[in-house]
């Protein structure tokens, strides 16, 4: 074979810097290789007539005749757009201006310098098109919805890494990852049709090039939790003063039996005690010395014989305080990688560890990962990408009432954390109401464990035939999951209402998914002009699990070295559950390209599900057209516009995530707790009882996911503007939804039936800038800009809406989610005012058609006025009078348009970027109020809100309502807009500085790059919400209806957030 | 294929239709269904707290549905509704389960497919009598529904004398004895037929049908009915299933499950709070039920004025305060019935008062008591796997004395008076002497768990007592507390006396069994005396056509003159709240083409 070498170096046209990893090919050929570490290349090329094409992501291609030479130094420019980029669609890649579906490319480096944890939280406003929503919480897993809300169920995007489709990427290392790709529409994602209903984010991760290579990143961030009077609760003083006031607005007054507390006395004015436990008591009257309290005492009747003591603490205990510190994050990355013409390989280990500043929380995340590939021979190719990765992650519930975030502001600051014997204080201590101790709360999660493991990748083969037209790869990928773990509950003593028993509880889970992926491309260009590409794929899914657990009560001793299941000698719970499904596909895909100008792309898939049985198999096709104005002749030749495509997609994608595998069968069951029953009269043994499960419908079929899409792509000005933009409308048909039936139906689980439909439109887009401001200073920016707005079309045959999250409002609810209006929508009453006075009331009175105008505002019998402070409701209906016919839509979570702005300069050696980060026109529904702003609420902490600014007659403007002893409808007792708020902000993210040492000084100690950089995450947030942290996070714990088929559809709803920390960090990357 | 569940072919047989018929009984007590003490099968909500006999309690932001229930404001939205009939129609749900089942069933006779049939139906009898007094109008779905859109008006709904027809089967096919103690048997199906008659006014078929259950009924486990020696052991797991008991639902203690959803789940709220118990201070009897228990000096009832003096209570007295009870006369079912301050609260030492009451200020000082487990045999027969606690004390849908009180009124309306006095009496005699059983409430019931029991004041003084700890003194024969301070000194001790019980029966010839009128008053009265807090109170006022008369004198007495704002402008609005509101949910459920099936309730 007559071929000849070619070498050379390549390097950046601006900093003269070498480019590593830069793919260099033969045009016409396959045969290519990359620049190495120093940026150097050597190639065999068939002639040296050839011509070669540099491409390099971040940088324009260029395309260089070798014209006879044999060492060839090529100098790329910068830019953010190139167009000849390799983008990773499904089962193949393709030229980014060769796009025809909508894809947002994620920058890679802008992403990952973001200090989270986790992918998917650093994807926030990165990628037009994609919403996130995320908590402070180390290890949560946010909200991520591409275009909107898709169904009532599961709206998780699908992510395929390496190939291989999965819903989790939790445990990836971002430093993994080399190229992230979002597919939004139809005609992009329905190659992989069976899942991408709700769009699919495409990762591929690195590959070794070059001369072995080491790369160490660590960094180290300092978070640091808001502090100081976070939830404007009242001190003990004005605490006690609140409970006067309320009695005396009550109608209740000294002297009456009513009139007192058991901590402040019955006098004219509220008098703090010295000891709060024996209530009320002076520091006389109590001898500490009768102390006695056991905490680990494993009778429940040993409660009655403690003495409690508890010293009452006069400053106020800042609860909040008392559970968020400061806490580190440190993140260690290594990896070697290199390749050559037998192949490429990288090792990369991953160690991150992030405390979280609510104790007890944090996120320990230890990850390997190998890529390998071998060219066996000129046209076999085998390889693998695998990880592997071990974490904990110990966390408490956010959003929720009950657990150490909400205590934290529903404790009273009178309360001490400790009581005078160094155990827990709490609200044993009578007429304090019965929040629990959050610090005792998280502090007895301490010895928890729960570990996570999971390897995940993939292995392939590859081969070229019919002079590399045709290649065939299959793909064996998927993942083996596992994690155990066990938790003890103490028993408690210092709450009001304690959990009196001890138990050990394990856990365990495992399971495996894996995907079978052949597919052979033909890839063929006809006389220069006509370029066509064809796909053809089988692919075959399982995932198969189990769970097992068990619980055991009464241990002799809560040493964590001792409890284990068998070491209790109380009650013994065991559980296990086994579940499976699988997914089978064959799929086409054709691209046609017409000399640069015209690209046509269709796919067709069918799909088979397990979950269905009358109508397993569903057809989903996708089509869309491109043109590239620029590349006709007529188009004149302008710097101004450099490139301008026009894109144009519809297609059809697939759904059957929320559906039940058991879904096809009527069944029954037996349930210990719900079917089982003494009827013996044994008081301790139930019987088995057996009842119907669950209704069948062998009839579901698959869900279909209609959506349009029309696009524009334009390069400005010598590249220097690049713009994409994007209108589409996404219906989802036949959407699977287990409306409620009658109740004379039996209670059995409904079925999934194909009934509803929801609609989503939107724009999204970005615009990027690159340019040099001077030969030293370069700058780029980029926005990203994203909105849906989601409609429901139908529910069911027989409700037009379903309601959710009753929160305390026993029996009715906050959500509701109804046609004609976008998932999880706030419903109540519209709060207009105050009853400011009798005259107020008796004329509303007057015009009402029944006895009152609204149920407990009135003149009463003997001409006094009941309710005067009260919220007035608008008659939405204009009846006449308050019925739940007046309650009305009062916002939603979902947000007008999200926003992230990307702005970085490069000064020489240094860099600066700052990345902000904009939600607008969401509404959070601040369940906070409900506990800190009614003093008829459940007893508990209160806020300076309830106490000053409260409706008095001198304070008609007020924030609250008057400040009374009970709840009532007009006040706390019914979903209004007082919980409603605004929940727009705009938050700087990031702001970091580099800088980049001389190579020359580091290359004298063998280093090839150094660089150091300082940052700083959220430090600033613009917002008028009134709560803690803005971006809430996840309604993780819906309390609502059943079969509304979880979170999806009732969020945005605040009950103490996880706040998002401060975080200043030092870092270096540094490369061998 | 279905994992973890099983087809119906394979319960084909008579294995399984025993465990669909367990499964039809664990609808009794509505939990894991509906809600928990919404959906319950105690009625401690619908019957007692909307009767009179109870506040919700706790405080006025918990469980905020209950309020509207207290003062009769309730509406079709309130979820409660919703998870009671959610609850009930699941029963029937299960029980037509059974029904359908046995003509697929190959290994069974007829006889024996017959007798299922009838325990089947006596079950769907009892959910429907549920349904059908709470709500009136339902509609009625059979083993052979298909579509359960059903109207609840018209001709499907006239559903008494479907239910009728259930229970009839069910006393004509079920035998005598049943293995089981829990079992539905012939004479559990003849007292349910009864009191359906009874809920329909239908004496003359309830009296005959009534006098026959009493001389020849006898219980599942084939004891011959009969009144527990002790009124108080209706209200103990030790004397479940006794000869009282005619049909209960049965509960467990610790049960291996891990959960209290067999014990007794939906009174989990209903335990004194800040007390051993934990929780929730829910349920707290009335101050009118209490002064209903007062007895004039015969010994007997004062229907008409028992609000006229009030039993002397503890409000706004600190625990560690002194505080003295009530001296008047009362009938000694008060303390089985309402656990109140200085008096034995079971085997629970004297009730301390405010400390074990969420809210006084809101709902009294008054606790429930009939529910509570003892604390002698508290770790067989509580359950503390949640924040609450679940008791096996069985709650008994019919107990003897309630058919004996029916009989009584059956009697008034069709039979004789002597007969109906007859019958008061034998529930009367019962606690007339203390004698009976072990007696009485007294201070010899705290001595189990006393720091000690002395035999003088020096001995007393000289104990290490903590306040609130509790010591019997035989010489006085009362019991102390120490309210605060040193045990050493005499004047921190409080003394409770015992309550001054005086209850005797009716003799002969007295004025209240001289004319039908006062009979009937006094048969009335009686059941709200044996049968308080045991969900049946509203349900009877209604019956009787007295709920709007007694209702609003409860609530101008508890909201005018004890000043309970709760109460304060509540009234009972006749040809309204006698049922209450079809759930807007279940209406919104059944709207087909835009038209609802279900139609609402009168005024709702």
């Amino acid at each position: 074979q007559n071929t000849s070498t070619i070498s050379g170096t390549v390097t950046d046209q601006t900093t003269d810097q070498p480019l590593p990893g830069v793919n260099i090919s033969v045009q016409g050929t396959t045969t290519g290789t990359t620049t190495d570490a120093n940026g150097q290349f050597e190639l065999n090329v068939p002639s040296l007539s050839d011509t070669l094409q540099f491409t390099f992501i971040g940088y324009a291609s260029a395309t260089v005749p070798i014209q006879g030479r044999t060492e060839i130094d090529v100098q790329l420019e910068p830019t953010t757009i190139s167009g000849e980029e390799l983008v990773v669609v499904g089962y193949g890649a393709q030229r980014e201006k060769d796009l025809t579906g909508s894809v947002s490319v994620v920058d890679v480096d802008e992403m990952t310098s973001i200090p989270e944890t986790q992918v998917s939280e650093q994807l926030q406003g990165q990628a037009s098109g994609v919403t996130v929503v995320s908590s402070g919480q180390p290890g949560e897993e946010p909200q991520v919805r591409i275009r909107g809300i898709n169904t009532f169920g599961n709206n998780e995007p699908l992510y395929v890494v390496d190939g291989v489709p999965t819903q989790n990427i939790d445990d990836l290392n971002s430093n993994d990852i080399s190229s992230m790709q979002v597919l939004k529409d139809a005609a992009a994602a329905s190659i992989y049709g069976s899942r991408a209903s709700n769009g699919v984010i495409v990762i591929t991760t690195k590959q070794g090039s070059g001369d072995i290579t080491i790369d160490y990143d660590a960094s180290y961030g300092y978070q640091v939790p808001p502090s100081g009077n976070i939830y404007d609760i009242l001190s003990p003083q004005e605490m006690a003063q609140s409970v006067w006031t309320a009695n005396r607005n009550s109608g209740i007054t000294p002297g009456d039996d009513e009139w007192g507390h058991p901590q402040y006395g019955s006098g004219e004015s509220p008098v703090l005690p010295y000891y709060i436990d024996p209530a009320g008591s002076s520091q006389e009257e109590v001898d500490e010395s009768n102390y006695f309290l056991n905490p680990n005492y494993t009778d429940a009747s040993a409660l009655s014989s403690f003495f409690y003591i508890t010293r009452a603490n006069h400053q106020g205990t800042n609860w909040f305080d008392e559970l968020y510190d400061p806490a580190g994050q440190m993140n260690h990355n290594l990896s070697v990688s290199g390749g050559g013409d037998i192949g490429n390989y990288l090792f990369s280990v991953n160690y991150l560890d992030q405390q979280g500043t609510l104790m007890e929380t944090s996120l320990q995340r230890y990850t390997v990962r190998a890529n390998t590939k071998f060219n066996v021979s000129d046209n076999i190719r085998i390889g693998e990408n695998l990880s592997y990765s071990v974490s904990e992650n110990p966390t408490f519930g956010t959003l929720d009432e009950g657990g150490p975030i909400g205590m934290a502001y529903r404790e009273q600051p009178i309360i001490p954390v400790y009581d005078v014997g160094g155990n827990f204080a709490g609200t044993h201590a009578e007429g304090l109401g019965n929040p629990r101790n959050p610090v005792a709360l998280a502090h007895r999660a301490r010895n928890n464990e729960y570990l996570d493991r999971r390897l995940f990748g993939n292995i392939f083969g590859e081969i070229d035939f019919w002079q590399q037209r045709l290649t065939l790869r299959t793909s064996l990928g998927g993942e083996l999951y596992s994690g155990a773990g066990h938790s003890f509950t103490y028993p408690e003593y210092e709450n009001a209402e304690n959990n009196t028993t001890n138990q050990f509880n394990s856990s365990s889970y495992e399971g495996y998914t894996y995907t079978w992926t052949n597919t052979l491309t033909y890839d063929q260009s006809f006389k220069d002009i006509h370029n066509v590409k064809v796909t053809l794929a089988t692919e075959a899914n399982k995932n198969k699990g189990s769970n097992v657990g068990g619980s055991t009560q009464d241990f002799f001793s809560f040493d964590p070295n001792f409890t284990n299941l068998s070491t209790g000698s109380g009650t013994k719970t065991n559980y296990s559950s086994e579940y499976e499904n699988s997914l089978f596909s064959l799929i086409g895909r054709v691209d046609y390209n017409f000399d640069d100008r015209y690209i046509l792309s269709g796919t067709l898939r069918r799909d088979g599900s397990s979950k269905f049985l009358n109508n397993k198999w569903g057809w989903f096709p996708a089509g869309s057209v491109g043109w590239r104005v620029t590349e006709e002749s007529f188009f004149p030749e302008s710097s101004a516009i450099t490139d301008l495509k026009f894109r144009a997609g519809y297609g059809v994608v697939g759904n059957q995530l929320n559906v039940d595998p058991n879904n096809p069968y009527t069944l029954f069951a037996p349930s210990n707790v719900s079917s089982y029953y003494a009827l013996d009269g044994s008081n301790s043994t139930p019987l088995l009882g057996f009842y119907q499960s669950r209704i069948g419908n062998p009839n579901a079929k698959w869900e279909r996911n209609v959506s349009t899409n029309i696009g524009v792509d334009a390069s400005l000005f010598d590249g220097k503007v690049e713009v994409t933009a994007d209108y589409y409308r996404k219906e989802v048909r036949d959407l699977l939804y287990n409306p409620s039936l009658p109740a004379t139906a039996g209670n059995a689980s409904q079925p999934f039936v194909n009934v509803g439909s929801m609609r989503n439109t939107g724009f999204d887009g970005s615009i990027s800038y690159f340019g040099n401001i001077t030969d030293d200073l370069q700058f780029n920016s980029t926005l990203t800009f994203t909105s849906y707005n989601n409609e429901i079309i139908k529910i069911s045959n027989t409700s037009n809406y379903f309601a959710q999250a009753t929160n305390r409002f026993e029996g009715t609810s906050t959500v509701r989610n109804q046609v004609g209006h976008p998932v999880s929508s706030f419903y109540g009453y519209n709060v207009i005012g105050f009853w400011d006075d009798k005259e107020e009331i008796s004329e509303a009175q007057a015009g009402a058609p029944g006895e009152k105008y609204v149920s407990d505002v009135y003149i009463d019998e003997d001409g006094n006025a009941v309710g005067i402070g009260r919220f007035r409701y608008e008659d939405v209906n204009g009846d006449g009078e308050i019925t739940p016919d007046d309650r009305t839509f009062l916002g939603s979570p979902n947000p007008d348009f999200t926003y992230g702005i990307n702005l970085g300069f490069n000064y020489k050696a240094f860099d600066f970027s700052m990345f902000w980060y904009g939600s607008q026109g969401n509404e959070i529904w601040n369940q906070v109020k409900w506990w800190t702003d009614f003093y008829g609420s459940f007893s508990g902490a209160k806020s300076k809100t309830m106490l000053h600014d409260s409706w008095t007659p001198d304070n008609p403007n007020a924030t609250a309502p008057i400040l009374e002893t009970e709840g009532s409808f007009s006040t706390n007792g019914t979903p209004n807009s007082y919980f409603v708020e605004d929940g727009s902000y705009l938050r700087m993210k990031n702001v970091q500085v580099g800088y980049t040492l001389p190579q020359e000084a580091v290359s004298r100690i063998g280093i090839r790059s150094l660089r150091v950089y300082v940052q700083a995450a959220n430090l600033l947030t613009i917002t008028n919400y009134s709560g803690l942290d803005p971006q809430i996070g996840y309604h993780e714990n819906d309390d609502g209806n059943a079969n509304a088929g979880g979170t999806s559809t009732a969020f945005g709803i605040d009950e103490g957030v996880y706040p998002t920390a401060r975080q200043f960090r030092i870092g270096i990357s540094l490369s061998y | 294929p279905a994992l973890g569940s099983l087809d119906k072919q394979v319960l084909a047989n008579q294995k399984g239709a025993d465990a669909l018929l367990v499964g039809a009984y664990a609808a009794l007590n509505g939990q894991n269904i509906g809600g928990t003490w919404s959906s319950g099968g105690t009625n401690w909500i619908y019957g007692s707290v909307a009767g009179g006999d109870a506040h919700k309690g706790s405080n006025s932001g918990d469980q905020p549905p209950i309020n509207k229930i207290m003062d009769m404001t309730q509406n079709p939205t309130n979820g409660f509704f919703n998870d009671f009939w959610t609850a009930r129609y699941e029963g029937v749900s299960r029980a037509n389960s059974v029904i359908s089942l046995l003509p697929q069933v190959e290994d069974m006779s007829d006889a024996q497919k017959t007798a299922y049939e009838a325990e089947a139906r006596f079950l769907r009898g009892h959910y429907y009598f549920e349904l059908k007094r709470m709500y009136n109008n339902i509609p009625w779905i059979d083993e052979e529904t298909t579509n359960f859109e059903q109207p609840n008006t018209g001709e499907t709904a006239a559903t008494w004398a479907k239910i009728e027809a259930d229970f009839q089967f069910a006393y004509d096919n079920l035998p005598e004895t049943q293995s089981q103690a829990g079992k539905a048997n012939k004479w559990a199906a003849a007292s349910y037929l009864a009191k359906t008659y009874v809920y329909q006014g239908n004496w003359s078929d309830a009296q005959p049908l009534l006098n026959n259950i009493i001389n020849q009924g006898v219980t599942a486990s084939g004891d011959a009915y009969a009144l527990q020696d002790n009124y108080g052991y209706n209200f103990r797991a030790d004397y479940d299933n006794s000869s009282e008991s005619v049909f209960a639902i049965q509960y467990t203690g610790p049960d291996g499950t891990g959960t209290i959803d067999n014990s007794r789940q939906e009174d989990m709220l209903n335990y004194p709070y800040g007390s051993p118990f934990n929780c929730c201070g829910f349920y707290q009897p009335t101050q009118d039920l209490v002064n209903s228990y007062r007895t004039d000096s015969n010994g007997l009832p004062m229907p008409e004025d028992y609000n006229a003096e009030m039993v002397k209570n503890d409000m706004g007295v600190a625990t560690n305060e002194p505080f003295n009870i009530y001296e008047g006369t009362v009938d000694p079912r008060l303390d089985y019935s309402v656990g109140r301050r200085g008096v034995p609260f079971k085997d629970w030492g004297p009730h301390p008062g405010v400390r074990w009451i969420r809210d006084q200020a809101y709902a009294g000082p008054f606790n429930s008591i009939k529910h509570i487990y003892r604390q002698e045999n508290a770790s067989q027969f509580s359950n503390g796997n949640e924040w609450a606690p679940g008791s096996a004390v069985n709650y008994d849908i019919i107990r003897f004395a309630d058919v004996l009180l029916w009989a009584a009124e059956a009697e008034v309306e069709v039979g004789t008076l002597a007969k109906a006095r007859e019958y008061v009496n034998r529930v009367r005699g019962r606690v007339a002497d203390d004698s009976y059983g072990d007696g009485w409430v007294d201070y010899t019931k705290n001595q189990p768990f006393a720091l000690a029991t002395v035999g003088s004041e020096s001995e007393m003084t000289s104990l290490d007592a903590n306040p609130g700890d509790w010591v019997v003194r035989t010489d006085t024969e009362t019991t102390f507390v120490l309210l605060k301070g040193e045990a050493s000194n005499a004047g921190n001790w409080q003394e409770y006396e015992d309550p001054n019980y005086t209850v005797s029966t009716y003799p002969a010839g007295h004025p209240a069994f001289s004319s039908k009128e006062s009979a009937r008053e006094a048969v009335h009265f009686e059941r709200k005396l044996e049968l308080s807090m045991e969900g049946h109170r509203y349900f009877d006022l209604v019956r009787w056509g007295e709920a709007k008369e007694k209702l609003d004198a409860f609530y101008d007495y508890m909201g005018g003159e004890l000043g309970f704002s709760t109460y304060q402008g509540a009234s009972f609005t006749s040809s309204k709240n006698e049922y209450y509101p079809i759930p807007q949910t279940q209406i919104d459920l059944t709207t087909v083409e835009g038209q609802p099936t279900l139609e609402q309730n009168q005024g709702y």
